[in-house]
């Protein structure tokens, strides 16, 4: 029996312990892992998009942001008129979920960086393995990402897109040609940095750039399932069929 | 009460500097964000649900009829670890009967439904906001 304890926990050790060693010998450059949550004290545009001012749009998405109808920004409706693709419970697409609410964790294992959203529970795979983007697949609502380290800075780079999401919640939109360029690393003080650059020569006149920062929580990443939105949107039908109280 | 009320209208100063996203990450175009409203009353239902918490409240006006108020409220995830509130909340925290005092921003159309900024316990608790 103890012999059995042991060559079990003896397993359990090398699962656990294996991908740290192998981490630490293949060079990946900092240890991001953890539960993060968005670190923002700016301004309300922090909450729905990544600048300030609207990106350099081309004719092509300008047209199809002016029939955008989102819940944020200075154009927001009711959800009950939205034409927000996130409403019907698809995902919102890189960079946008960084934009949501919720935290992610960061699982950082030999050749792949996963972030585990809580929104949705959408996981994100970013292989460090040296391995090129692939050919053989549709366009995405996340796109297929590749990384690697340049110091301790993870490199990430995110292409085929399908062009059903939009790039924030205020409607801005891209096509299937977006490539998101992300810099993530960790600052001095312990907090996480992502900076984004997107690029897509069909929306946009030319790159453009933003950040995010997180930081580190105690939290478990916990159960967060879009179709439940069902309960807000009935519970916001009732507030708007509000007839004035007549009995 | 009238210091509680322009405490409130100072709160939703405060708030409106960062606008949208505080509490909703649904947007709020439902709710004036500029007015603030305080009701005061007794649950009748309290619903820890996704996406939005669910609070309604029996309120009786100044003519002594009794109205159900709503109040809506971030998710149950995010309340239940304090990440927008001033204590962790739970699924069993209110039981129909309980006192409570609902502050927040009304629904424009006149509903009788608040986007809650704060929310006080019977005991005078301030269980989100007032911070």
């Amino acid at each position: 029996m103890s012999n059995r304890i042991v060559s079990v926990s003896t397993a359990l050790g090398a699962m656990f312990l294996s991908p740290v060693l192998l981490a630490q010998s293949v060079g990946q450059g900092a240890d991001l892992s953890g539960v993060w949550t968005n670190d923002r004290s700016g301004g309300g545009w922090q909450g729905h998009a990544f600048t300030e001012e609207l990106p350099p749009m081309t004719e092509w998405a300008r047209e199809r942001f002016e029939a955008s109808k989102p819940t944020f920004g200075p154009r927001m409706v009711p959800v009950q008129e939205t034409n927000d693709p996130v409403y019907e419970c698809f995902p919102p697409g890189t960079p946008r979920v960084y934009l949501h609410p919720f935290p992610m964790e960061i699982v950082q294992t030999p050749g792949r960086v996963a972030m585990l959203f809580e929104y949705d529970h959408l996981l994100r795979q970013i292989y460090t393995d040296g391995r090129e983007h692939r050919t053989d697949l549709a366009p995405m609502w996340m796109g297929d990402s590749t990384g690697h380290w340049e110091g301790d800075t993870l490199v990430v780079e995110t292409v085929n897109f399908n062009d059903k999401t939009w790039v924030d919640r205020r409607g801005v939109p891209h096509s299937d040609q977006m490539r998101v360029i992300e810099r993530i690393r960790l600052l001095e003080d312990g907090r996480l940095r992502i900076d984004v650059t997107v690029e897509d020569p069909i929306a946009f006149t030319e790159p453009w750039n933003g950040q995010r920062t997180y930081r580190r929580v105690d939290w478990d990443i916990e159960e967060f399932i879009c179709m439940d939105n069902v309960n807000f949107e009935s519970f916001e039908q009732e507030v708007l069929d509000y007839d004035g109280g007549s009995e | 009460m009238n210091d509680r009320i322009v405490r409130a209208f100072i709160v939703s100063l405060g708030v409106g500097l960062v606008s949208t996203g505080v509490f909703a990450h649904h947007g709020a175009a439902v709710y004036d964000n500029d007015t603030t409203v305080e009701v005061a009353g007794k649950v009748t239902r309290f619903e820890f649900v996704n996406p939005h918490v669910l609070i309604y409240a029996a309120v009786t006006d100044a003519d002594g009829k009794v109205v159900e108020w709503s109040g809506e409220l971030t998710s149950p995830n995010r309340l239940a670890r304090a990440q927008r509130s001033t204590v962790k909340w739970h699924k069993d925290m209110f039981q129909p009967g309980d006192d409570i005092t609902l502050i927040g921003n009304p629904a424009r159309n006149g509903a009788p439904s608040l986007r809650l900024r704060e929310v006080i316990d019977g005991d005078g608790t301030q269980l989100i906001g007032g911070s």
